[in-house]
């Protein structure tokens, strides 16, 4: 396996790991944006950018794509790494002035403010790092929202910036944001969950025994389609809130378990109680 | 199978419904229609089994699509450096103003289409303004009034909306 030094401590890791993986093993902290272990990294917001040292001359990566291959050094405090990072976080505090996470990330790295005029883009408090739309298409292959518009019209949408039709109100994109820019927003009177900025709107599922929100309905649907479990209990399980589940698997066990006593089958049932 | 399924069926075959020709195939269909109906990308973003997201994406990353249908007439600024140096800015201001047009847009009347551009290869004629292929050069804020009024405003929109 190979080693990596990180500021001057010693990790081995598996061949193909990332420099960031290597980082959180030796408990150094590099700050992320756009990294989630659910998405192959995009690595676009650059703020976990190291400094690789190359033997006569050393180069800046993104540690959270930078496979580990061989023994390799590199620096997370050097000058040049930390004036990258700050630099990367002022241009994106420039890009979303006003999001107190992206402020408080900041703050967690000591810079203050940005020097850069602030742009408004189409659409605000975004930083742009496409983490949303590699989770809807990688993970849930719904690709329901993605880039629109180039440049300074850049953007997370909807096709068409209308409700989209492939969206299935699973919150993912809003699970996922590292700035906490998309939302879900519940509407009780409606029974509908809708993801904020887009507009889209989903029926939420209600447990059948104690009426309680599951899920929306269409994430019910493409769950069961997914699993391809054509089993009637099954179907009708899916349509119970978890704790009701619980209580119906519980109620059955213990069911059996008196059948089974009552019938002298369960030697243990004393000791087990 | 209706005419707009025809038009897509027709162009997808082209190309053997391959996918990596998706650009082409959108060139194809805006040839055809004079722009990108909505309808139609859905219908074909269905026929390709491609997320309408990545259509949507593409027609609005490059400049040549069009999502609205095309005005009468097409109405080119140059706004590149020289241009923008010698008065561009305001041209393009003060069309936007009196027509009502964002630039990329359509008049609310369909009269023209208004692009700003960002070089036309003659800065020596600054500031360029072309309509219908012809090309005015040192053009003032109002000297492009005029050329613009001048322009005449057929009532044939619906026949265009017909024959795609």
């Amino acid at each position: 396996m190979p080693t990596v030094t990180i500021d001057g401590i010693r990790v081995e890791v598996e061949t193909g790991a990332t420099v960031l993986d290597a980082a959180r093993k030796a408990g150094i902290w590099i700050p992320t944006l756009c990294y989630h272990p659910a998405v192959s990294p995009p690595a676009t917001c650059r703020l976990c950018m190291v400094e690789l040292d190359r033997g006569d001359w050393k180069q800046l990566v993104t540690s959270c794509n930078y496979p580990v291959r061989c023994d390799i050094e590199v620096s997370v405090s050097s000058d040049r790494a930390v004036a990258a990072r700050r630099g990367v976080m002022q241009l994106l505090l420039a890009l979303a002035p006003e999001n107190e996470q992206l402020k408080a990330l900041a703050e967690r790295m000591g810079v203050e403010g940005t020097p850069y005029p602030t742009v408004t883009t189409s659409q605000r408090d975004c930083i742009l790092c496409g983490l949303c739309t590699a989770v809807c298409d990688e993970v849930l292959g719904r690709s329901a929202i993605a880039f629109s518009g180039r440049g300074p019209d850049r953007a997370v949408t909807t096709p068409f910036r209308q409700p989209a039709e492939d969206c299935i109100g699973c919150g993912a994109c809003a699970v996922v944001c590292p700035v906490g820019t998309i939302r879900i927003r519940m509407h009780e009177q409606e029974g509908e969950i809708e993801i904020s900025p887009f507009k889209t709107r989903a029926k939420m599922l209600t447990c059948e025994q104690c009426g309680a929100r599951v899920t929306s309905v269409p994430v019910a649907e493409y769950a069961l389609n997914r699993a391809q479990i054509d089993w009637q209990e099954f179907r009708q399980l899916a349509r119970l809130c978890p704790r009701c589940r619980r209580k119906r698997t519980a109620a059955r066990l213990t069911e059996g378990r008196t059948l089974a006593a009552q019938a002298g089958y369960v030697a243990g049932t004393k000791k087990a109680e | 199978m209706t005419v707009q399924e025809k038009l897509i069926e027709t162009i997808v075959s082209r190309y053997d419904g391959e996918v990596g020709m998706l650009i082409p195939m959108m060139q194809d269909l805006q040839a055809e229609s004079g722009y990108l109906p909505v309808d139609q990308l859905r219908r074909l973003a269905a026929r390709l089994d491609t997320p309408v997201s990545r259509l949507y994406a593409v027609a609005t990353f490059y400049a040549s699509f069009r999502l609205a249908p095309k005005g009468q007439h097409e109405v080119t600024l140059c706004v590149g450096t020289v241009c923008y140096l010698k008065g561009a800015g305001r041209i393009s201001e003060r069309i936007q103003e009196e027509f009502q047009v964002e630039a990329g847009g359509t008049t609310p009347d369909g009269l023209f289409t208004f692009q700003a551009v960002n070089c036309v290869g003659a800065c020596a004629l600054a500031p360029v303004m072309i309509v219908d292929g012809q090309y005015h050069d040192k053009v003032t804020p109002d000297s492009a009034m005029e050329v613009l009024r001048g322009l005449p405003l057929e009532q044939r929109q619906e026949q265009q909306e017909t024959k795609t």
